[in-house]
């Protein structure tokens, strides 16, 4: 009998692999705007887990160049879908994971990205212009995966960045929105990158983070709000940054996010009781490997992408998630 | 997010799937088409009404939107001998459109989005002597739009995004202070809508900013509200961080002995919360760190010592926190 102790790793690896096959699903096809997100989740959680090649390599590189908008210079997240900057980055992360960047036209691409970036510093998500931090964090992990870091006004996006601090040290989607989980992980990130962790008041936006677990021992993205499993990495990697991760309960979360695996078709849920989906597969798995769940491979939370190859390019930061345990233990 | 997971048998999941073939055939018709016309730049009616019915199947398809704003500025508006009333009455309905889709589908960005776009477009009118007319009257009640969502979810983002965006944009602005007015309301109707006390946040360090609010007086006010939520909810988060927020770094020694004091009063009565023991230990640590010349070496002894008592019992009461309470009794951070 299987116990929700454990992390079924077989079980999520099929999930993952299964997820091509649902082109009979009209669910599948109502999220094709997110297919290229989808695959990167999808291939980080695998990598992490040890199982890359659960996926074929040569398929997954020549769909990600069939997302390719010529006349943008960017990434779409399928086939025909306008070049937007999560997918461009998803795009890079996935070439990266399969040792297949050279298929970019980094000048073009880089070219896109900075064409995203407003008077204000803020970057909108495409050339219809919504605006929002999350989309200047990928802009800025894109540009230094590419090694195009400098081309970017760094002054100007660390100075937004600082304009949409609130009076709980966290930060949200544009200047004077309320803070989320999400906005101050993407906000905590890019200043990392940017190394201006400065523009941060650590000790009050700590504060804030740990105050996000619940007595169930989930996460939530804001006050008085419910417990979802992908907070799990959303607060996280923003503590994994500010090296507070022992300022929460590591077992209460750890249990949480298991107790949210399906044991029957895979994959793990927003939160108990729910349907699975990739999107929380790979932060639940995120978290437990920041968390230092025994048999998964380290994530890098600046990057969200496997540690290993973050060092390879250099471009590690000063980060601290908890000690990998043994397994068997 | 939040769907339930069901458990279907092989046949209810078979039968499931034909009843899907149907109406997934047509989906992939109506995007294969669209697609189509998109990639050869079909800005007919045709085409325009085709992406009106995908949107409202599928209100997250980014690439539909944009096709649908190339052909308002690539055909509609340029070409087809439309007026600036035509234009105006066009956004109008998309305005109204996206006000549908919002009803079922509140949280979804690619739709706030297109709404802020249509804004954007009104022309200039009804008249020369009238140019911001439409504008006027659209801002309006976008206003009366997102004060509705906001009733009905008032914890919504987007919409408070969106609510900030109009009150900055709208030609004839209204007053922060009768945004004052409107927080206090909402913080009031519920002491633990955090989304009201941020957006207090935001107006107050702008009027203090502007000179436009006596900040002494002011924050005397912000206290006693705090007080009467601290009192009436000590359980709620959202009264004690902004709580902190007003106490800022902490340079006023009399404001924090009085905090400490009313603070302390409240633990009397709840003696196991957490929020009334943590603020009184971080508070107390500010004045060690920043007024110790106000006390005598005694006094200093006896604030230290309470705090090492209050974070030891924290680390009790709130035991998933407990290393941030180690923390701060070991290293108290400076303000």
């Amino acid at each position: 009998m299987t116990s929700n102790r454990e992390l079924h790793i077989p079980l999520h690896v099929k999930y993952i692999q299964a997820l091509g096959d649902s082109k009979d699903d009209l669910m599948y096809h109502l999220t094709a705007h997110l297919r290229l997100n989808a695959i990167y989740w999808g291939l980080t959680a695998l990598t992490i887990m040890g199982h890359k090649n659960a996926l074929n390599r040569d398929e997954m590189i020549e769909f990600v160049m069939s997302c390719w908008d010529d006349e943008a210079g960017g990434f779409g997240p399928h086939p025909d879908h306008d070049a937007h900057v999560h997918a461009t980055l998803s795009a890079i992360q996935i070439l990266i994971m399969q040792d297949a960047l050279d298929r970019v036209d980094v000048d073009r691409v880089t070219k896109f990205i900075l064409s995203l970036q407003q008077p204000s510093g803020v970057f909108a998500g495409d050339k219809y212009g919504e605006l929002d931090t999350r989309f200047l964090y990928c802009a800025v992990n894109a540009l230094s995966l590419l090694g195009r870091l400098h081309e970017l006004d760094t002054e100007k996006t660390v100075d937004y960045i600082r304009l949409c601090r609130n009076f709980d040290g966290g930060f949200g989607a544009v200047i004077g929105a309320e803070s989320h989980a999400a906005q101050v992980c993407v906000c905590t990130a890019s200043l990392a990158i940017l190394d201006r962790l400065d523009v941060i008041d650590q000790q009050t936006l700590a504060w804030w983070l740990a105050e996000r677990q619940l007595p169930n021992g989930g996460f939530n993205g804001r006050p008085e709000k419910l417990e979802d499993v992908c907070y799990s990495y959303w607060v996280l990697s923003a503590l994994a940054i500010l090296k507070k991760v022992s300022w929460i309960d590591a077992e209460k979360l750890t249990a949480f996010i298991l107790s949210a695996e399906d044991l029957e078709q895979g994959g793990i849920a927003d939160r108990p009781g729910d349907q699975p989906d990739v999107f929380h597969t790979h932060f639940g798995i995120a978290g437990l490997s920041l968390l230092g769940f025994p048999g998964l491979g380290d994530l890098d939370p600046v990057y969200c992408m496997p540690a290993k190859l973050i060092e390879a390019r250099g471009l590690t930061k000063d980060w601290q998630g908890l000690p990998r345990r043994a397994l068997g233990l | 997010h939040g769907v339930k997971r069901v458990r279907y048998s092989k046949e209810a999941l078979e039968a499931k799937r034909q009843r899907e073939q149907s109406k997934l055939k047509e989906y992939l018709a109506l995007n294969d088409d669209i697609l189509a016309r998109k990639k050869n730049r079909d800005y007919s009616q045709e085409a325009f009404e085709l992406s009106t019915r995908m949107l409202r199947i599928n209100p997250e398809f980014i690439t539909v939107w944009n096709y649908r704003r190339d052909m308002f500025l690539g055909e509609i508006f340029p070409k087809r001998y439309v007026s600036s009333s035509d234009v105006n009455d066009l956004l109008t309905e998309d305005l109204n459109l996206t006000t549908a889709l919002l009803k079922q589908h509140p949280k979804v960005y690619s739709i706030w989005n297109h709404r802020r776009w249509c804004l954007e477009y009104v022309p200039d009118g009804p008249s020369e002597e009238d140019p911001h007319g439409w504008r006027t009257a659209n801002w309006n009640k976008e206003l009366f739009v997102v004060e509705k969502m906001l009733e009905g979810d008032s914890r919504n983002f987007h919409a408070w995004n969106y609510r900030r965006y109009i009150l900055a944009s709208m030609p004839v602005r209204r007053s922060e202070q009768s945004e004052l007015v409107y927080t206090k309301r909402k913080i009031e109707a519920n002491f633990s809508n955090f989304s009201a006390w941020h957006q207090r946040s935001k107006v107050l360090a702008s009027l203090w900013e502007k000179n436009e609010l006596d900040p002494v007086k002011s924050r005397e006010a912000e206290f006693d509200l705090v007080k009467n939520a601290m009192y009436t909810d000590p359980g709620d988060q959202s009264v004690w961080i902004y709580h902190r927020w007003l106490i800022g770094e902490g340079n006023d020694a009399a404001l924090l002995d009085r905090e400490i004091s009313s603070i302390q009063e409240l633990l009397d009565e709840q003696p196991d919360s957490k929020w009334c023991m943590e603020s009184i230990a971080y508070y107390k640590n500010i004045l060690l760190q920043k007024h110790s010349a106000k006390l005598s070496e005694g006094e200093q002894r006896e604030v230290a010592a309470s705090c090492v008592k209050l974070f030891d019992e924290l680390q009790l009461v709130d035991p998933e926190r407990k290393q941030r309470y180690v923390e701060l009794c070991k290293d108290p951070p400076i303000s």
